[in-house]
């Protein structure tokens, strides 16, 4: 028996039959929507076919935000059984509601993208990642139950105590954002533990944050794993949205579930495939809160081309940024996360870094202020000096822009914890 | 063998001052200091009456700071004491990289401190030429 898909139906289901599927769950998601106060009178009576998905106007992060608390609720409240909630550090919080139903669906979803990377149900999963009004705990905590998997709820922190739990039950898989899984290892060392050799871990789910195909090279050398890719967002429920399968080779949509677009974010208009643009979904399942063509702001490029692994969901590209972000700078578009990601593969520059954009002498420069730390100083000139060289080659490679980048004291920069400014653009005072 | 403390700051005003006196409110003296500019930034080597203690209370600060092993010859007060010295490594083919000196306070001798890539060899092949190199502790006392 082939055991290489959770539902071998849906995920090796062809183009044609798949494009079908959404213009018919497209057809029930507007039906059901109209039912919300949002959504009433704002959408047509029937999709003839995705071609003629521009005829939807677009929902956007403030259109959520104006709905506060329930305005896109389609269902009777007694129906719902779950919301998760943004943080809202800007703004109104948004808010999703799930029913049963939606629970269970989601459910699904994250098992089959757990099952699609090897997990199992003999597999232990360790879920390090925060449980509450944040999806990303509670979303593979459902999956990996529903996969069979015995599921350790650790949540985040705590480093010896996940280590200890490691060790007590052999886990063999993680839930883990890349920055906790780069710092936890420091712990090992001091633990005299060596998750290589002590431990029997083999997959990693990666997520939460941007991060390079260095750094999970760099935590699947240390942990003696295979670490993966994930996309998901709570306006279409969380983790479960697009995973990596086994070929580590950009992320499959689940198109059955989740109708995706890309546009030029700046014209609203369609992208072909392989164009990098914004990604916009559509939920076909969910029954709670249906959002209909969600400009997510997140950049990336979506691919056809077959997989080997057999599945014809599309690919998407890592996230290249968000589009809210985006720097012009002579002329070329820069993503701030593009910039971070190389940096934070330089291990003297870590989390210490600030992107300024400024005009100096009437031109657009990119200033990359990085503080120069006791650890990694020996008072050598040359060392500073091809550090500097090092990453002024590395972002001209990347961002096809020569930066400037300055050496600065420690403690200097806005502190690095949580939601810290890390691009300034002194232009707009000029 | 001697060892300087080398700070990593900005150029800009008021870093010389701050770190000067994060050492005299230390009670730390100055034997010699240089500054390597390099624009931006800047290096500040430091020799003082007390490394370990200047290296602490400077990171206690926040300052960027490190040890350097340096190495430091003796050398009469007179014309062509330095030229000697400079000859002589020149013709062992060693390369230094900064070299800064002072006078001693009984005015009759001073100190050369040379930086260089591989100070340990350096130091053995001074002493075989006939210089007198310090130990950390000599450097102290002087």
């Amino acid at each position: 028996m082939d055991d290489r898909y959770w539902d071998r139906e849906v995920e090796t289901a062809g183009r044609a039959e798949l494009e079908k599927l959404q213009v018919e769950l497209l057809n029930k998601t507007i039906g059901r929507a109209r039912n919300s106060a949002f959504y009433k009178g704002r959408l047509p009576d029937r999709i003839g076919s995705l071609s003629k998905m521009s005829e939807i106007p677009f929902t956007t992060k403030q259109d959520l935000r104006d709905s506060f608390p329930m305005g896109m609720v389609a269902v009777p409240k007694e129906d719902l059984v779950r919301l998760h909630s943004s943080s809202g550090t800007t703004g109104r919080a948004t808010v999703v509601y799930h029913t049963k139903n939606d629970i269970e669906g989601w459910a699904e979803l994250c098992a089959r993208s757990m099952y699609m990377t090897g997990m199992r149900r003999e597999d232990v999963f360790q879920n390090m990642m925060g449980y509450g009004l944040f999806t990303g705990g509670l979303g593979l905590h459902y999956g990996a139950e529903r996969l069979g998997a015995l599921t350790i709820p650790a949540s985040s922190g705590n480093s010896k105590r996940q280590i200890r739990l490691m060790c007590d039950f052999g886990t063999t898989s993680l839930h883990i954002t890349p920055s906790y899984a780069l710092h936890l290892h420091t712990v090992f060392e001091e633990e005299g533990v060596d998750p290589r050799r002590d431990l029997s871990l083999r997959i990693a789910f990666l997520g939460a944050e941007p991060y390079s195909e260095g750094t999970r090279k760099k935590i699947e050398k240390l942990y003696g794993l295979k670490a993966f890719n994930s996309y998901g967002l709570s306006e279409m429920n969380g983790p479960g949205v697009a995973f990596e399968c086994t070929y580590q080779d950009g992320m499959h949509v689940w198109e059955d579930s989740f109708l995706l677009e890309v546009i030029d974010p700046r014209t609203g208009e369609s992208l072909s495939d392989g164009e990098e643009g914004e990604l916009v979904f559509t939920s076909l399942r969910r029954e709670g809160m249906p959002i209909i063509r969600y400009r997510t702001g997140d950049i990336a490029a979506v691919y056809r081309k077959p997989c080997p692994c057999g599945r014809m969901h599309r690919r998407i590209s890592r996230i290249k940024g968000r589009s809210d972000d985006m720097l012009i700078i002579k002329g070329v578009n820069i993503y701030p996360m593009q910039v971070e990601k190389v940096l934070m593969d330089i291990p003297e520059v870590g989390n210490n870094y600030l992107i300024e954009v400024d005009k100096v002498d009437y031109l657009d420069t990119l200033i990359v202020k990085i503080e120069v730390r006791p650890d990694t100083f020996h008072g050598q000139i040359r060392e500073l000096e091809n550090l500097k060289k090092r990453i002024t080659e590395l972002l001209r490679t990347e961002i096809l822009i020569h930066p400037r980048v300055v050496l600065v004291e420690p403690n200097s920069l806005p502190p690095s914890e949580g939601k810290a400014v890390r691009v300034v653009d002194r232009r707009e005072n000029l | 063998m001697a060892s300087q403390v080398t700070v990593f700051v900005e150029n800009r005003p008021g870093r010389l001052s701050k770190v000067t006196r994060v050492l005299a409110d230390n009670d730390i003296n100055i034997r010699a200091i240089t500054i390597s500019d390099m624009g931006e930034y800047g290096l500040i080597n430091i020799i003082t009456t007390d490394p370990d203690r200047a290296e602490k209370v400077l990171g206690d600060k926040g300052f960027t700071v490190t040890r350097k092993q340096v190495v430091g010859v003796l050398m009469e007060d007179k014309p062509g004491a330095l030229a000697n010295i400079a000859e002589f490594l020149n013709s062992k083919e060693i390369n230094v990289s900064n070299a800064y000196g002072f006078i001693l306070k009984e005015g009759t001798r001073a100190v050369m401190i040379l930086e260089v890539e591989d100070f340990n060899t350096v130091e053995k092949v001074l002493k075989k030429g006939g210089f007198h190199t310090l130990t950390k502790d000599e450097l102290h006392n002087l």
